[in-house]
């Protein structure tokens, strides 16, 4: 993608979140100047950056989000006035119309028709015809150089600004090759209506006389006009992304200190780095790990020869163990973010699906700091608004069957995360009707989801979980959000996909609570490396009781299969090459090797070729066409290059 | 030709294309010191006005142009010829 977009998507997004969070705020927490005057930056910034791009009615849209925000900090619109709603619909608009540019590269063509209402709405929010009154409040400029252009055509603005009329900076800096572009700057300037003033400047100073190109533009050109911005921009039409259009505020002028942005905008010390990167440096720390694993067999081998000299070798590599832990954590780290990077978008998506639900909800987020992977982070997003959406559509009850039940007409939603070692807890909870178990039995039934004895057979936790079977809803009723979320299964297979699991626990007429476990990251994994034929695989370390070398006469055939006995106890033996499907071999020798593993909570007995070392490895979870094969639960990159399997026993042996 | 050197003074005719910035800083150029009269010059190509602001010569007037005499004018060392 084209970066000057993909940083336009980036900031985008980051300026609607920020309005967003501000204009949320200002509900809950009343009237606040700093607040406002955040909303109104965002939206300013914002609607700056889309002239760059073919955005017309999201450019139209913010702008007259930005005039009604404006009006509220000059005190023209009281802040009472209801003016949150039209301006929350624009930035919930301007966030959908971003994805479908991102997506398709245009806007979809409802956008002109929604734009417009959009637009009317706000406007809607101005008084009649606002001319700014000259007896308001003084309100700041808004940049320096409209400021300082304004100051030096002061009559001229005080009585265009007297007859009533809106002046307009204009600042116009072509590019540098503008003329071989065939663009005359000048003559656009001689085309702009109602001009007022002109100011023409070098960009960077002018060179000595003998130095002097004539083919490259270095000028900056700055104009007044009473004109209406539209007319203004058509008359810039081609070159949108070199103007900035600044609107004067009313007696301005008189204004003689110029108002700079930047209070409250602390500049956080913030580097932004490509995600792929970090991922490259995990791949080189991985690969690390596992050249520091062939250190410590080769301290063995030169301890063996020289012990004084294996030691101290042996003292460096656990010295490298050490520092290469510390940097895969730090960089695993790099990688962890707040769950408020998700999180903090759904109070106005929540604030939304209740308007639209005619559901007064009050919805509270705990736990929004706890930090995890980046993709998990990223990949809650969509599971999680489902069950937002769920929780106000399903959950929480019409007005009447509250106030029958003695509960609050106020609906509770939270969404709550905390942190349980290297797992994240996050759980929607609501406090509606809940499900009914009987009514979730009925309607598998009506679907046909079970047989009528399956269903029988089901207790009351099965029977809440089969709200995650596919094709499954229990809504009685579709409603305007069922159709354009996805089913409780597809919440399942994102949390599954992200190494999550869910559950769901409900009290009929208490409400529900959806809880997700997922990991917070993806960690080191300790095997065991183990010889089947020619072939190696890894076997997890925690799945593996212990390893043993048992004489072959020690092995009984029992039924079709085989035992022994250890520590006076039989266990099953199973042969690795026959689990994995590779051709039989006889025994070799008179001594058997095989691991010990836990299945659930029986050990059983697993044959293999031959041990070799344990190795920490960065285990990645597999992918496209292995991704589907039964008992394996990874792989993993080894020192010589080669990938390493790893075996998933329990669901080999299964 | 819209650049016409007379003497010590470059005259410019009729509207002034982008090539004609060019012609003007090479008449300034190899002798430092003329002036440019704009009162029979059109519309002047930005360029053209550039290499007015950046090379500074006396710039005699009114100019020619309307536009140019009411906002380019004012910003160059102008000697009116009345």
């Amino acid at each position: 993608m084209d970066e000057l977009l993909a940083q336009f998507l980036i900031e985008g997004r980051e300026l609607l979140q920020q309005a967003s969070e501000d204009l949320l705020a200002l509900e809950r927490e009343g009237h606040s100047p700093a607040r406002l005057d955040s909303a109104f930056r965002a939206v300013h910034t914002l609607k700056g950056s889309v002239g760059l791009f073919d955005l017309a009615p999201m450019g139209k849209a913010l702008h007259a989000a930005e005039d009604v925000l404006d009006a509220v900090r000059g005190q023209r619109v009281d802040a009472g006035s209801g003016f949150l709603d039209p301006v929350l619909a624009c930035l919930g608009a301007c966030e959908a119309w971003l994805d479908a540019f991102e997506r398709h590269g245009v806007l979809p063509p409802s956008a002109v028709e929604q734009g417009r209402q959009l637009e009317a709405a706000l406007r809607g929010c101005m008084p009649g015809a606002e001319v700014p009154g000259l007896d308001g409040p003084v309100p700041a400029l808004p940049t320096d150089w409209a400021a300082a252009l304004a100051a030096t055509q002061a009559e001229a603005v005080a009585a265009a600004q007297g007859a009533g009329m809106t002046v307009t900076a204009l600042r116009y800096l072509p590019d540098a090759d503008c003329f071989f572009l065939g663009d005359d700057p000048l003559a656009l300037m001689r085309g702009l209506p109602e001009l007022v003033a002109l100011r023409i400047e070098p960009r960077s100073p002018w060179p000595p006389a003998a130095e002097f190109s004539p083919f490259t533009c270095n000028l900056m050109l700055e104009a007044l006009s009473t004109a209406p911005e539209e007319e203004i921009r058509r008359v810039f039409r081609f070159v949108p992304d070199q103007i900035t259009l600044v609107e004067l505020p009313a007696s301005a002028i008189a204004t003689t200190t110029v108002a700079l942005d930047g209070a409250g905008e602390a500049s956080a010390r913030v580097l932004r780095v490509d995600a792929a990167r970090i991922d490259r440096l995990l791949d080189v720390v991985g690969e690390m790990m596992v050249a520091k694993n062939a250190l410590a067999s080769l301290a063995a081998r030169v301890g063996a020869i020289d012990a004084g000299l294996g030691r101290a070798l042996a003292d460096n590599q656990a010295a490298m163990e050490r520092l290469a832990g510390e940097m895969h954590r730090t960089v695993i780290g790099l990688r962890m973010v707040p769950l408020s990077q998700t999180f903090r978008r759904f109070p106005r998506l929540m604030r939304e699906t209740a308007a639209e639900l005619g559901k007064p909800i009050d919805f509270q987020i705990h736990g929004d700091d706890v930090e995890a992977d980046k993709a998990v982070v990223e990949g809650l997003f969509q599971p999680l608004l489902h069950l937002l959406r769920n929780a106000v559509d399903h959950g929480i009850e019409a007005a009447p069957r509250r106030a029958a039940a003695a509960k609050p007409a106020t609906g509770q939603v939270t969404l709550r995360a905390s942190r349980r070692g290297d797992q994240i807890l996050v759980t929607v909870a609501d406090d509606g009707a809940g499900l009914d178990p009987a009514a979730l039995r009925a309607a598998a039934l009506r679907r046909g989801l079970l047989t009528p004895t399956a269903i029988a057979a089901l207790d009351d936790a099965a029977a809440l979980d089969l709200v995650f079977a596919p094709g499954f809803s229990t809504a009685s009723t579709v409603t305007a959000l069922s159709g354009r979320g996805v089913g409780m299964d597809a919440v399942r297979t994102a949390v599954e996909d992200l190494g999550g699991r869910v559950s769901l626990s409900s009290v009929p007429g208490g409400g529900t609570t959806v809880q997700l476990v997922l990991p917070r990251a993806t960690v080191v994994t300790t095997v065991l490396v183990i010889r089947v034929g020619e072939e190696r695989f890894g076997i997890p370390i925690e799945a593996v009781v212990e390893s043993l070398r048992l004489p072959v006469a020690m092995i009984q055939p029992i039924g079709g299969g085989e035992a022994f006995v250890s520590r006076d106890r039989t266990l099953p033996l199973l042969r690795l090459a026959d689990l994995l499907g590779l051709p039989p071999r006889p025994r070799q020798g008179t001594v058997a090797r095989l691991l010990v593993v836990r299945c659930g909570d029986q050990p059983v007995g697993i044959e293999v070729d031959g041990f070799s070392e344990r190795m920490d490895l960065l285990l990645r979870p597999m992918s496209g066409l292995l991704s589907g094969m039964a008992g394996l639960s990874g792989s993993a990159l080894m020192a010589d290059g080669r990938v390493l399997l790893v075996l998933d026993v329990p669901e080999l042996v299964g | 030709m819209t650049v016409v050197l007379e003497g010590d003074i470059i005259r410019l005719r009729g509207d002034c294309p982008v090539a004609d910035a060019e012609a003007l800083v090479a008449r300034l150029q190899e002798a430092p010191g003329r002036a440019v009269d704009l009162t029979g010059a059109g519309m002047l190509h930005t360029a053209v006005v550039q290499v007015l602001l950046a090379l500074q010569p006396q710039v005699v007037g009114p100019a020619g142009h309307p536009f140019v005499e009411r906002w380019i004018a004012p910003l160059l060392p102008m000697r009116r010829s009345g």
